[in-house]
Protein backbone atom coordinates (compact mmCIF):
# COMPACT_ATOMS: atom_id res chain seq x y z
CA UNK A 1 0.00 0.00 0.00
CA UNK A 2 1.47 3.57 -0.78
CA UNK A 3 1.69 6.48 1.27
CA UNK A 4 -0.99 7.99 -0.65
CA UNK A 5 -3.27 5.16 -0.37
CA UNK A 6 -2.94 4.83 3.26
CA UNK A 7 -3.58 8.26 3.34
CA UNK A 8 -6.97 8.14 1.39
CA UNK A 9 -8.16 5.57 3.92
CA UNK A 10 -7.48 7.37 7.15
CA UNK A 11 -9.22 10.38 5.08
CA UNK A 12 -12.01 8.71 4.91
CA UNK A 13 -12.04 6.87 7.99
CA UNK A 14 -11.77 9.72 9.80
CA UNK A 15 -14.65 11.15 7.58
CA UNK A 16 -16.77 8.63 8.32
CA UNK A 17 -16.15 8.38 11.74
CA UNK A 18 -16.56 11.75 12.62
CA UNK A 19 -20.06 11.72 10.30
CA UNK A 20 -22.53 12.91 12.63
CA UNK A 21 -20.67 15.92 14.15
CA UNK A 22 -19.45 16.99 10.72
CA UNK A 23 -23.46 16.69 9.16
CA UNK A 24 -24.52 18.75 11.96
CA UNK A 25 -21.86 21.13 12.08
CA UNK A 26 -22.56 21.47 7.72
CA UNK A 27 -26.65 21.44 8.36
CA UNK A 28 -26.72 24.31 11.07
CA UNK A 29 -23.96 26.46 8.44
CA UNK A 30 -26.64 25.61 5.91
CA UNK A 31 -29.87 26.54 8.05
CA UNK A 32 -28.07 30.27 9.25
CA UNK A 33 -27.71 30.88 5.57
CA UNK A 34 -31.40 30.06 4.93
CA UNK A 35 -30.46 27.31 2.20
CA UNK A 36 -32.57 25.10 3.49
CA UNK A 37 -36.07 26.74 3.89
CA UNK A 38 -38.17 24.81 1.29
CA UNK A 39 -36.80 21.48 2.76
CA UNK A 40 -38.33 19.60 5.92
CA UNK A 41 -36.50 18.21 8.46
CA UNK A 42 -36.74 15.14 7.18
CA UNK A 43 -35.83 15.63 3.87
CA UNK A 44 -33.07 17.67 5.01
CA UNK A 45 -31.66 14.67 7.19
CA UNK A 46 -32.42 12.75 4.21
CA UNK A 47 -30.65 14.72 1.94
CA UNK A 48 -27.69 15.54 4.09
CA UNK A 49 -26.77 12.46 5.18
CA UNK A 50 -27.06 11.14 1.35
CA UNK A 51 -24.83 13.59 -0.04
CA UNK A 52 -22.51 13.57 3.03
CA UNK A 53 -22.14 9.49 1.91
CA UNK A 54 -21.62 10.10 -1.59
CA UNK A 55 -18.74 12.27 -1.41
CA UNK A 56 -16.90 9.91 1.42
CA UNK A 57 -17.52 7.12 -0.74
CA UNK A 58 -16.06 9.09 -3.31
CA UNK A 59 -12.90 10.30 -1.66
CA UNK A 60 -12.55 6.32 -0.70
CA UNK A 61 -12.95 4.63 -3.43
CA UNK A 62 -12.18 7.60 -6.10
CA UNK A 63 -14.65 6.42 -8.40
CA UNK A 64 -17.03 9.12 -9.23
CA UNK A 65 -20.08 7.08 -11.30
CA UNK A 66 -21.99 7.46 -8.23
CA UNK A 67 -21.92 10.86 -7.27
CA UNK A 68 -22.60 11.59 -11.36
CA UNK A 69 -25.47 9.47 -10.77
CA UNK A 70 -26.87 11.42 -7.31
CA UNK A 71 -26.01 14.92 -8.67
CA UNK A 72 -28.11 13.94 -11.35
CA UNK A 73 -31.20 12.95 -9.35
CA UNK A 74 -30.89 15.64 -7.88
CA UNK A 75 -30.51 18.42 -10.20
CA UNK A 76 -33.79 16.34 -11.75
CA UNK A 77 -35.58 17.50 -8.06
CA UNK A 78 -34.36 20.62 -7.65
CA UNK A 79 -34.88 21.63 -11.42
CA UNK A 80 -38.68 20.14 -10.75
CA UNK A 81 -39.54 21.91 -7.32
CA UNK A 82 -37.81 24.97 -8.04
CA UNK A 83 -35.38 24.84 -5.68
CA UNK A 84 -32.19 27.11 -6.74
CA UNK A 85 -29.48 26.42 -8.35
CA UNK A 86 -27.45 28.85 -6.09
CA UNK A 87 -28.97 27.42 -3.01
CA UNK A 88 -27.26 23.85 -3.82
CA UNK A 89 -24.00 25.09 -5.06
CA UNK A 90 -23.90 26.89 -1.99
CA UNK A 91 -24.91 24.00 0.03
CA UNK A 92 -21.98 22.14 -1.88
CA UNK A 93 -19.28 24.87 -1.03
CA UNK A 94 -20.37 24.60 2.44
CA UNK A 95 -19.46 21.01 2.57
CA UNK A 96 -16.20 21.73 1.30
CA UNK A 97 -15.28 24.16 3.61
CA UNK A 98 -16.47 21.99 6.65
CA UNK A 99 -14.46 18.85 5.18
CA UNK A 100 -11.36 21.36 5.10
CA UNK A 101 -11.54 23.14 8.57
CA UNK A 102 -11.84 19.65 9.97
CA UNK A 103 -8.96 18.25 8.09
CA UNK A 104 -7.03 21.35 8.86
CA UNK A 105 -8.03 21.31 12.97
CA UNK A 106 -6.46 16.95 12.62
CA UNK A 107 -3.57 17.62 10.66
CA UNK A 108 -2.70 21.40 12.08
CA UNK A 109 0.39 19.49 14.06
CA UNK A 110 1.07 18.20 11.21
CA UNK A 111 2.58 20.27 8.14
CA UNK A 112 3.71 18.89 5.67
CA UNK A 113 1.12 15.81 6.43
CA UNK A 114 -1.37 18.46 6.25
CA UNK A 115 -0.28 19.05 2.75
CA UNK A 116 -0.10 15.55 1.33
CA UNK A 117 -4.05 15.29 2.74
CA UNK A 118 -5.16 17.93 1.27
CA UNK A 119 -3.70 17.47 -2.13
CA UNK A 120 -6.07 14.27 -2.05
CA UNK A 121 -8.86 15.92 -0.67
CA UNK A 122 -8.75 19.13 -2.61
CA UNK A 123 -8.83 17.89 -6.34
CA UNK A 124 -11.72 15.17 -5.34
CA UNK A 125 -13.45 18.29 -4.05
CA UNK A 126 -13.61 19.99 -6.91
CA UNK A 127 -14.49 17.40 -9.43
CA UNK A 128 -17.11 17.09 -7.23
CA UNK A 129 -18.77 20.09 -7.52
CA UNK A 130 -17.77 20.55 -11.03
CA UNK A 131 -19.94 17.09 -11.48
CA UNK A 132 -23.15 18.87 -9.32
CA UNK A 133 -22.88 21.97 -11.67
CA UNK A 134 -22.78 20.42 -14.97
CA UNK A 135 -25.95 18.19 -13.82
CA UNK A 136 -27.49 21.18 -12.89
CA UNK A 137 -26.64 22.91 -16.24
CA UNK A 138 -27.47 20.11 -18.30
CA UNK A 139 -30.45 19.36 -16.88
CA UNK A 140 -31.48 22.99 -17.37
CA UNK A 141 -30.52 23.07 -21.13
CA UNK A 142 -32.72 19.72 -21.41
CA UNK A 143 -36.08 21.46 -20.27
CA UNK A 144 -35.00 24.43 -22.41
CA UNK A 145 -34.76 22.17 -25.19
CA UNK A 146 -38.06 20.32 -24.71
CA UNK A 147 -39.78 23.32 -24.32
CA UNK A 148 -38.82 24.78 -27.34
CA UNK A 149 -39.49 21.68 -29.11
CA UNK A 150 -43.05 21.73 -27.75
CA UNK A 151 -43.61 25.58 -28.36
CA UNK A 152 -42.42 24.94 -32.35
CA UNK A 153 -44.99 21.62 -32.57
CA UNK A 154 -47.43 24.57 -31.01
CA UNK A 155 -46.59 27.23 -33.24
CA UNK A 156 -48.26 27.13 -36.41
CA UNK A 157 -51.38 25.64 -36.75
CA UNK A 158 -52.72 25.57 -40.12
CA UNK A 159 -56.36 25.52 -40.44
CA UNK A 160 -58.70 24.39 -43.51
CA UNK A 161 -62.29 27.02 -43.30
CA UNK A 162 -63.31 26.09 -46.56
CA UNK A 163 -62.42 23.59 -49.79
CA UNK A 164 -60.35 25.94 -51.27
CA UNK A 165 -59.18 28.51 -48.31
CA UNK A 166 -56.53 27.63 -45.64
CA UNK A 167 -56.15 30.22 -42.41
CA UNK A 168 -52.85 30.37 -40.84
CA UNK A 169 -53.07 32.64 -37.30
CA UNK A 170 -49.75 33.46 -36.09
CA UNK A 171 -49.05 34.35 -32.65
CA UNK A 172 -45.55 35.40 -31.25
CA UNK A 173 -42.59 36.73 -32.32
CA UNK A 174 -40.87 35.00 -35.48
CA UNK A 175 -37.47 34.23 -36.10
CA UNK A 176 -35.69 32.60 -38.73
CA UNK A 177 -36.17 29.07 -37.28
CA UNK A 178 -39.64 29.70 -36.59
CA UNK A 179 -40.22 31.39 -40.21
CA UNK A 180 -38.61 28.10 -42.21
CA UNK A 181 -41.02 26.32 -40.27
CA UNK A 182 -43.91 28.36 -41.16
CA UNK A 183 -43.25 28.49 -44.92
CA UNK A 184 -42.55 24.48 -44.94
CA UNK A 185 -45.95 23.87 -42.97
CA UNK A 186 -47.59 26.34 -45.44
CA UNK A 187 -46.90 24.79 -48.78
CA UNK A 188 -47.30 21.40 -47.70
CA UNK A 189 -50.71 21.84 -46.33
CA UNK A 190 -51.45 23.73 -49.67
CA UNK A 191 -50.57 20.98 -51.82
CA UNK A 192 -52.18 18.44 -49.47
CA UNK A 193 -55.66 20.37 -49.19
CA UNK A 194 -54.99 21.89 -52.54
CA UNK A 195 -56.29 25.39 -51.33
CA UNK A 196 -56.42 27.84 -53.75
CA UNK A 197 -56.14 30.84 -51.37
CA UNK A 198 -54.24 31.25 -47.74
CA UNK A 199 -55.31 33.88 -45.56
CA UNK A 200 -52.16 34.80 -42.64
CA UNK A 201 -53.58 36.72 -39.88
CA UNK A 202 -50.58 38.47 -37.99
CA UNK A 203 -52.45 39.91 -35.32
CA UNK A 204 -51.15 38.12 -32.55
CA UNK A 205 -47.39 39.30 -34.40
CA UNK A 206 -46.60 42.00 -31.50
CA UNK A 207 -43.54 43.44 -33.40
CA UNK A 208 -42.90 43.24 -37.49
CA UNK A 209 -39.71 44.00 -38.73
CA UNK A 210 -37.76 44.47 -42.04
CA UNK A 211 -36.72 40.62 -41.45
CA UNK A 212 -40.49 39.39 -40.72
CA UNK A 213 -41.73 41.39 -43.42
CA UNK A 214 -38.87 39.63 -45.87
CA UNK A 215 -40.03 35.87 -44.36
CA UNK A 216 -44.20 37.28 -45.22
CA UNK A 217 -42.82 37.94 -48.60
CA UNK A 218 -40.98 34.89 -49.38
CA UNK A 219 -43.95 32.68 -47.94
CA UNK A 220 -46.16 34.60 -50.26
CA UNK A 221 -43.64 34.33 -53.30
CA UNK A 222 -43.61 30.68 -52.45
CA UNK A 223 -47.34 29.60 -52.20
CA UNK A 224 -47.60 31.95 -55.31
CA UNK A 225 -45.38 29.57 -57.45
CA UNK A 226 -47.39 26.71 -56.39
CA UNK A 227 -50.51 28.54 -57.60
CA UNK A 228 -52.26 29.54 -54.42
CA UNK A 229 -52.76 33.47 -53.30
CA UNK A 230 -52.25 34.89 -49.99
CA UNK A 231 -54.25 37.72 -48.01
CA UNK A 232 -52.36 39.13 -45.05
CA UNK A 233 -55.18 40.09 -42.23
CA UNK A 234 -54.77 41.81 -38.93
CA UNK A 235 -51.76 44.41 -39.35
CA UNK A 236 -51.98 46.58 -36.63
CA UNK A 237 -51.96 49.98 -37.22
CA UNK A 238 -48.65 50.50 -35.51
CA UNK A 239 -47.28 47.68 -37.49
CA UNK A 240 -48.36 49.41 -40.66
CA UNK A 241 -46.69 52.61 -39.77
CA UNK A 242 -43.36 50.59 -39.00
CA UNK A 243 -43.33 48.96 -42.44
CA UNK A 244 -44.41 52.13 -44.22
CA UNK A 245 -41.74 54.28 -41.91
CA UNK A 246 -38.85 50.80 -42.75
CA UNK A 247 -39.79 51.15 -46.61
CA UNK A 248 -40.64 47.53 -46.78
CA UNK A 249 -42.28 46.83 -49.98
CA UNK A 250 -45.73 45.59 -49.36
CA UNK A 251 -46.75 46.08 -52.99
CA UNK A 252 -47.34 42.29 -53.83
CA UNK A 253 -49.10 41.83 -50.89
CA UNK A 254 -52.97 41.82 -50.79
CA UNK A 255 -54.03 43.14 -47.17
CA UNK A 256 -57.26 43.54 -44.91
CA UNK A 257 -58.30 44.74 -42.01
CA UNK A 258 -59.76 41.87 -40.35
CA UNK A 259 -59.31 38.17 -40.68
CA UNK A 260 -63.19 38.28 -41.17
CA UNK A 261 -62.61 41.03 -44.14
CA UNK A 262 -59.70 38.71 -45.37
CA UNK A 263 -62.31 35.79 -44.97
CA UNK A 264 -64.89 37.64 -46.62
CA UNK A 265 -62.38 38.74 -49.91
CA UNK A 266 -61.16 35.00 -50.55
CA UNK A 267 -64.84 33.87 -50.91
CA UNK A 268 -65.15 36.85 -53.44
CA UNK A 269 -61.60 35.49 -55.36
CA UNK A 270 -63.43 32.04 -55.59
CA UNK A 271 -66.88 32.81 -56.91
CA UNK A 272 -67.23 31.09 -60.11
CA UNK A 273 -66.94 33.90 -62.87
CA UNK A 274 -70.28 33.63 -64.41
CA UNK A 275 -70.29 34.49 -68.26
CA UNK A 276 -73.39 35.85 -70.77
CA UNK A 277 -73.74 33.83 -73.36
CA UNK A 278 -73.28 35.38 -76.31
CA UNK B 1 -35.61 10.94 -73.89
CA UNK B 2 -38.93 11.35 -75.97
CA UNK B 3 -41.37 13.72 -74.21
CA UNK B 4 -45.01 13.82 -75.66
CA UNK B 5 -46.71 16.85 -76.03
CA UNK B 6 -50.36 16.30 -75.86
CA UNK B 7 -53.00 18.24 -77.33
CA UNK B 8 -56.77 18.77 -75.30
CA UNK B 9 -58.95 21.26 -76.88
CA UNK B 10 -57.10 24.16 -77.23
CA UNK B 11 -54.31 23.68 -75.32
CA UNK B 12 -51.28 22.03 -75.21
CA UNK B 13 -50.03 19.93 -72.20
CA UNK B 14 -46.42 18.55 -71.50
CA UNK B 15 -45.85 16.56 -68.58
CA UNK B 16 -42.13 16.48 -66.86
CA UNK B 17 -41.06 13.05 -65.79
CA UNK B 18 -38.00 12.87 -64.86
CA UNK B 19 -35.08 15.76 -64.66
CA UNK B 20 -33.69 17.08 -67.96
CA UNK B 21 -30.57 17.63 -69.24
CA UNK B 22 -30.00 21.32 -70.70
CA UNK B 23 -29.91 20.06 -74.06
CA UNK B 24 -33.01 18.02 -73.68
CA UNK B 25 -34.67 21.04 -72.20
CA UNK B 26 -33.41 22.85 -75.12
CA UNK B 27 -34.71 20.17 -77.94
CA UNK B 28 -38.16 20.52 -76.11
CA UNK B 29 -38.24 24.23 -76.25
CA UNK B 30 -38.12 24.10 -79.83
CA UNK B 31 -40.78 20.95 -80.15
CA UNK B 32 -42.91 22.63 -78.33
CA UNK B 33 -43.05 26.20 -80.21
CA UNK B 34 -43.08 24.21 -83.52
CA UNK B 35 -46.16 22.34 -82.03
CA UNK B 36 -47.43 25.49 -80.74
CA UNK B 37 -47.38 27.32 -84.29
CA UNK B 38 -48.65 24.21 -85.87
CA UNK B 39 -52.03 23.49 -84.26
CA UNK B 40 -52.46 27.16 -83.31
CA UNK B 41 -52.62 26.27 -79.32
CA UNK B 42 -53.94 29.07 -77.51
CA UNK B 43 -52.50 27.92 -74.15
CA UNK B 44 -49.61 25.61 -72.91
CA UNK B 45 -49.42 24.01 -69.66
CA UNK B 46 -46.13 22.65 -68.17
CA UNK B 47 -46.73 19.84 -65.50
CA UNK B 48 -43.49 19.72 -62.98
CA UNK B 49 -45.48 17.39 -60.06
CA UNK B 50 -42.55 14.81 -60.54
CA UNK B 51 -39.42 17.87 -60.73
CA UNK B 52 -37.96 17.29 -57.08
CA UNK B 53 -35.34 19.67 -58.34
CA UNK B 54 -35.59 22.92 -60.62
CA UNK B 55 -32.05 24.49 -61.17
CA UNK B 56 -31.18 27.76 -62.46
CA UNK B 57 -31.44 26.91 -65.86
CA UNK B 58 -34.60 25.23 -65.64
CA UNK B 59 -36.18 28.24 -64.03
CA UNK B 60 -34.86 30.51 -66.47
CA UNK B 61 -35.88 28.30 -69.49
CA UNK B 62 -39.72 27.82 -68.11
CA UNK B 63 -39.53 31.69 -68.10
CA UNK B 64 -38.37 31.93 -71.54
CA UNK B 65 -40.52 29.56 -72.85
CA UNK B 66 -43.60 31.42 -71.23
CA UNK B 67 -42.76 34.59 -72.95
CA UNK B 68 -41.97 33.04 -76.51
CA UNK B 69 -45.14 30.93 -75.96
CA UNK B 70 -46.95 34.14 -75.44
CA UNK B 71 -45.04 35.90 -78.79
CA UNK B 72 -47.15 32.81 -80.67
CA UNK B 73 -50.28 33.59 -78.92
CA UNK B 74 -50.45 31.11 -76.24
CA UNK B 75 -50.50 31.21 -72.60
CA UNK B 76 -47.98 29.71 -70.20
CA UNK B 77 -49.51 27.96 -66.82
CA UNK B 78 -46.94 25.98 -64.74
CA UNK B 79 -48.88 23.08 -62.40
CA UNK B 80 -47.92 20.88 -59.71
CA UNK B 81 -45.02 22.92 -58.06
CA UNK B 82 -43.26 20.81 -55.07
CA UNK B 83 -43.42 23.17 -52.12
CA UNK B 84 -39.35 22.32 -51.53
CA UNK B 85 -38.92 23.72 -55.35
CA UNK B 86 -41.09 26.51 -54.46
CA UNK B 87 -38.52 27.57 -51.82
CA UNK B 88 -35.97 26.94 -53.71
CA UNK B 89 -36.55 29.13 -56.06
CA UNK B 90 -37.43 31.37 -53.84
CA UNK B 91 -34.45 31.55 -51.92
CA UNK B 92 -32.58 31.65 -55.33
CA UNK B 93 -34.30 35.19 -55.68
CA UNK B 94 -35.34 34.03 -58.95
CA UNK B 95 -39.42 35.36 -58.40
CA UNK B 96 -38.67 38.62 -59.54
CA UNK B 97 -37.53 37.61 -63.20
CA UNK B 98 -40.41 35.10 -63.27
CA UNK B 99 -43.61 36.27 -64.69
CA UNK B 100 -45.35 32.60 -65.53
CA UNK B 101 -48.90 31.84 -63.66
CA UNK B 102 -48.71 28.53 -61.74
CA UNK B 103 -51.35 26.62 -60.30
CA UNK B 104 -51.74 23.81 -58.04
CA UNK B 105 -52.48 21.08 -60.71
CA UNK B 106 -53.40 20.24 -64.13
CA UNK B 107 -58.07 21.07 -63.90
CA UNK B 108 -57.06 24.63 -61.81
CA UNK B 109 -54.22 25.13 -64.95
CA UNK B 110 -56.83 24.47 -67.63
CA UNK B 111 -59.57 26.46 -65.45
CA UNK B 112 -57.03 29.14 -64.88
CA UNK B 113 -56.33 29.13 -69.07
CA UNK B 114 -59.88 29.59 -69.76
CA UNK B 115 -60.55 32.03 -67.79
CA UNK B 116 -57.44 34.05 -68.74
CA UNK B 117 -58.92 33.32 -72.48
CA UNK B 118 -62.22 34.60 -71.33
CA UNK B 119 -61.38 37.63 -70.29
CA UNK B 120 -59.09 38.15 -73.56
CA UNK B 121 -62.21 37.60 -75.81
CA UNK B 122 -64.32 39.62 -73.58
CA UNK B 123 -62.10 42.93 -73.90
CA UNK B 124 -61.68 42.12 -77.94
CA UNK B 125 -65.47 42.13 -77.94
CA UNK B 126 -66.07 45.48 -76.26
Amino acid sequence: MTEMEELTEELSGLLENNAGELKKQWVKEMTEMRLLEKLTPVEIEQQSSAIYDTCVMTIKTGMYEAAKKYAREMAKKGVLEAMTVDQIIMGMLKLRDVYGRFIFSKYKDDVEKLYKVLGIYEPIANRILNIVALAFVEERERVIKEQQQAMLALSTPVLQIRDQILVLPLIGTIDSARAAQIVEQLLNSIVDTQASVVIIDITGVPVIDTSVANHLIKTIQAAKMLGADTLITGISPANAQTLVTLGVDLSMMTTRGTLRSGVKLADEMLKPVVVEKR
Amino acid sequence: MEIPILKIEEFLIVSFQTELSDQEITKLTEEMLEKIKKTNAKGLIIDITALRIIDSFMARCLSSIADMATLLGARTVVVGMQPAVALTLVELGLRIKWKIQTALNLERGIALLRTVMRSEKDSVYE
